[in-house]
């Protein structure tokens, strides 16, 4: 039985989706805005304050007034607005959505609605939905603030400031950066395989393919691995990384991270009386 | 004469794997000469350059640089390496394996970095870098979003930020369009008339007569097959046949007298078929 | 207090029809969101993984030295590309695995753990997949208790046959399925705990909002039934692959090298020790209800008005529930008895599976048989 996108196919589709929204990204991050602007360390600290003030609230206005905060850091940041609500409350349903649609009839309570044949929708059961979708697509939307207004490698340095250390920062840099190589390269090997076949592939010939691919990207991955070693000794690598950053402080910057760190500071307070 | 800056005798380097690469190779590289190392594929051109680098060791026969052995035992002293490493520069093959950073900047600052020099010093040599190669505007770039050309020039700033007083540059030319090709040409032979040395490995004869001194030919049986100056070594189409440098329609026009290089070789100008080495 | 007690036959068959969309979608991945989990619960999985990462970091500074930097961040690129293989399924679908199995198995559990580690930190901070207060999370369910647990049953199965052996491959598949199932298990608990620490002043649940009773068999029935079956068939895939065509890839984490030849067909006698584990693997799931049930007492379960949970929505999220509460539902009320047959439906379905695979190995060996 064949599908009728392989899964050849599904791959090659996610591929082109990452790569297309991680130049996504990147495009919007170099773009002039308010968040843009402020010092990737404020962007982390503030940014991570406000997911962890989601996180702790009790009260489902609060993480509504968060996520109207959201919103607000959106616009003046010039992202695309609709964009950005789409990527969260379209995507969300289907996932949290669905996870959280039996707790509306299965958590015990009183009765907020009755359905026909004896359904019943309890307030607890759509109280408790109602948290795990906000504080989801809250989350969500704050972390794509972070991630839409900071190009990866500013935000990858800027991980110092949560002491992270260099070698570790390093690491994900290189990740990162190899990723979107061996992505190109597994492209490639889908692509000329599959212009080489006429019709579809059959199943047994795509997991066979799979397998191959993912073989043949592990000798690949461990030969690149070997060279790049070369390459960093050349460079006077000795296992000792060292990085320079030339992030530096506005009054603005501190302004701002005083603004996010207070505001979420705020929500967790206030998030705590329930609601 | 000078203490010559590379002193070979009798190399062999096999891989762990028993392959021979480098076989019985014995010459000498003065200061200030501009060499260029012709072999076809495989023939063990990037082997060379990786033990001249101090990389690779030797598995027989003796490598000098500056007049000390290169021996894993000598790099395994801090100041050696950190003296050897500022010296010695390499621009390998392959970009993506030489731009391994987040961001351009980060490319052109890692050695100066890694080799402790103070942070000021750093951030002087590498604007340096970028502005010689014009490539600031590229700066919070990331390498594996550019062009084939301005990866080229960053791997070029990747190790002009240290300022080394050798160069060893793995088949420079590859995937460059012409223009970025005879702009290459151009940084090459700066850096020969500022009196570096520059060994260039290519299999890439139109550009041989305007970046070298001398040539080292190699042969498929990983050895050192022919030595002499441009001249001699491309009139000699038995021997570029013999190494596989380049097939029978293949022949040189006369000495132009402005001596540039010119493309006026019939036929595809340098790209025999070869298959890039990885 | 009205809840679903009477619910017709018709109800279940809509139900079953979501139920088996649930699933799907629950076995396409087990990233964890921001959101499903409390903050202390998320402290404590960042806490837990950490030494961890602290192992790995030893680990490769002790196995490849100041190689170790590109070659961790070459194989945590691999991770990251093999989460992203759709592998077809019977049906014409197709789904994801995790590769931490293929990872723990190619670098032992501390390195591959920390390269899938890395690939989780990457897709969360700059693809948004997966929470970012949830990365300690996810890291420990995919990058700590999968790699272990897959390395554990590699080696007690794998023992000391040659790189080539068949016997390698079964054990790389029953590996995959047993590390997939205890990270399903595993993420489960986290999300089962959730209603019984965290929730409002009146009871509502404020982060994921299922019990262990629910949260276990929605999490692990579908699991063992797909995603878990994914990622032994990748991992044997790719391994009988490494074993043709790149042995030299097999011992990286320092196994030894063996012959290349390839031993005879594949001795049944290891299938079912296999088989066997799998079975004594798959009712860790139950010991965990089990111990729900009795840490609550069935008292406080009524009072919860949790007693009837399972015999309803209870299986919501998986394929076998609901088609089966058609017949019976009586039966399902008995939430370990439905468990178990579950289990042993995994069992069958995933033996079935690594039947196929070692006969077609042993057919492309000897055509001749």
């Amino acid at each position: 039985m064949a599908s009728a996108r392989g899964a050849i196919e599904r791959t090659l589709a996610e591929i082109g989706h990452v790569l297309e929204q991680s130049l996504f990204a990147e495009t919007l991050s170099r773009q002039p805005g308010l968040l843009q602007a402020l010092d990737p360390r404020v962007k982390i600290v503030g940014l991570l304050a406000l997911l962890v003030s989601v996180s702790v609230s009790r009260n489902l206005w609060v993480i509504g007034g968060l996520y109207g905060v959201a919103l607000a850091l959106a616009v003046v940041s010039r992202l695309p607005v609709g964009a950005f609500v789409r990527r969260v409350w379209l995507v969300l349903p289907f996932f949290t959505g669905m996870v959280a649609l039996p707790a509306l009839f299965m958590t015990p309570g009183p009765t907020l609605w009755s359905l026909p044949f004896d359904w019943v929708i309890t307030r607890t059961g759509a109280l408790t939905a109602l948290f795990l979708l906000t504080r989801v697509g809250t989350s969500v939307s704050f972390a794509l603030l972070l991630i839409w207004t900071t190009p990866w490698n500013t935000l990858l340095k800027a991980l110092s400031v949560l002491r992270v250390p260099d070698g570790f920062i390093l690491i994900l840099a290189m990740t990162y950066r190899y990723i979107a190589l061996l992505l190109g390269i597994v492209d490639d090997m889908f692509l000329s395989r599959k212009s080489r076949v006429v019709g579809k592939l059959s199943t047994a010939d795509e997991r066979r393919l799979l397998a191959a691919s993912a073989g043949a990207l592990l000798g690949r991955s461990l030969q690149l691995s070997t060279e790049v070693y070369l390459a960093m000794q050349s460079r006077g690598y000795r296992g000792r990384p060292r990085t320079l950053d030339t992030f530096a402080m506005t009054a603005r910057d501190w302004a701002w991270s005083f603004g996010l760190v207070a505001l979420a500071a705020v929500a967790m307070v206030v998030g705590q009386v329930g609601g | 004469m000078a203490e010559p800056v590379f002193a070979l005798q009798n190399v062999d380097f096999a891989y762990d794997s028993g392959q021979m690469a480098l076989q019985d190779v014995s010459l000498s590289i003065c200061p200030g000469e501009r060499i260029v190392v012709l072999g076809s594929n495989g023939s063990g051109k990037s082997t060379l350059l990786k033990l001249l680098d101090g990389l690779y060791y030797p598995t027989g026969g003796e490598l000098k640089a500056f007049g000390r052995a290169l021996t894993e035992a000598a790099f395994a002293d801090d100041a050696f390496n950190f003296a050897f490493r500022r010296r010695v520069g390499l621009v390998f093959q392959d970009t993506d394996v030489q731009l391994f950073n987040a961001s351009v900047f980060d490319e052109v600052a890692f050695a100066p970095l890694q080799l402790d020099l103070p942070r000021a010093d750093v951030t002087a040599r590498v604007e340096a870098a970028m502005r010689d190669l014009r490539i600031e505007r590229l700066r919070d770039r990331a390498p594996h979003r550019l062009s084939g050309g301005e990866k080229r020039r960053v791997a070029l700033a990747s190790v002009l930020s240290l300022g080394p007083e050798v160069w060893l540059l793995d088949e420079p030319t590859t995937g460059l369009d012409p223009r970025s090709q005879s702009w290459l040409v151009d940084f090459i032979c700066a850096q020969g008339a500022a009196g570096r040395t520059v060994v260039t490995a290519t299999h890439d004869l139109t550009i041989v007569d305007t970046i070298a001194d001398r040539v080292l030919v190699f042969g498929e049986d990983h050895r050192l097959a022919a030595a002499g100056t441009p001249a001699e070594i491309l009139s000699n189409s038995e021997l570029l046949l013999a190494c596989n440098l380049t097939h029978e329609h293949w022949h040189r026009h006369p000495e132009k007298p402005d001596g540039h290089r010119h493309l006026h070789y019939h036929g595809a100008p340098h790209d025999h078929g070869h298959e890039r080495t990885g | 207090m009205q809840t679903i007690r009477n619910l017709t036959r018709r109800h279940w068959r809509l139900l079953s029809v979501y139920g088996l969309g649930a699933a799907w979608l629950a076995t396409t991945a087990m990233h964890i969101p921001d959101g499903y989990l409390s903050p202390i619960t998320a402290i404590i999985l960042y806490a837990l993984v950490i030494p961890f990462w602290y192992r790995g970091l030893q680990a490769l500074r002790t196995k490849v030295n100041a190689r170790s930097i590109p070659m961790i961040a070459l194989m945590a690129a691999f991770s990251f590309i093999i989460m992203m293989f759709n592998v077809p399924l019977p049906g014409g679908t197709t789904g994801h695995a995790v590769g931490a199995t293929l990872a723990a198995i190619l670098l032992g559990p501390e390195i591959g753990g920390l390269a899938v580690s890395i690939a989780l930190i990457i897709q969360a901070l700059f693809f948004g997949d997966g929470g970012i207060t949830a990365i300690g999370a996810n890291c420990f369910n995919m990058g700590v208790v999968m790699p272990y647990v897959a390395w554990w049953v590699y080696q007690a199965i794998g023992g000391t046959a040659p790189l080539a052996a068949n016997r390698r491959v079964v054990a790389a598949a029953i590996a995959g399925w047993v590390a997939m199932t205890a990270g399903a298990l595993i993420t489960a608990v986290e999300f089962g705990v959730q209603p019984m620490f965290f929730t409002a002043a009146d009871g509502t649940p404020l982060y994921a909002p299922y019990p262990l009773d629910v949260a276990i068999p929605a999490m692990i029935i579908p699991h063992m039934l797909v995603a878990s079956v994914i990622e032994g068939a990748v991992t044997a895939l790719v391994f009988s692959y490494l074993q043709r065509s790149n042995q030299a890839a097999l011992q990286l984490n320092g196994a030894p090298a063996t012959s290349a030849t390839q031993t005879g067909p594949l001795s049944y006698r290891w299938l079912w020790i296999g088989l066997a584990v799998m079975a004594i693997a798959t009712p860790l799931g139950l010991l965990a209800p089990g111990t729900a049930w009795g840490e609550w007492g069935s008292d406080e379960f009524a009072d919860l008005g949790l007693s009837y949970v399972p015999t309803g929505l209870a299986r919501l999220e998986s394929v076998w529930g609901a088609p089966m509460a058609d017949y019976e539902i009586g039966f399902l009320g008995n939430a370990s008895a439905g468990y178990v047959l579950s289990a042993l439906l995994g069992i069958a379905v995933v033996a079935g599976l690594v039947w196929l695979l070692t006969a077609a190995l042993a057919r492309r060996q000897h055509p001749a048989s």
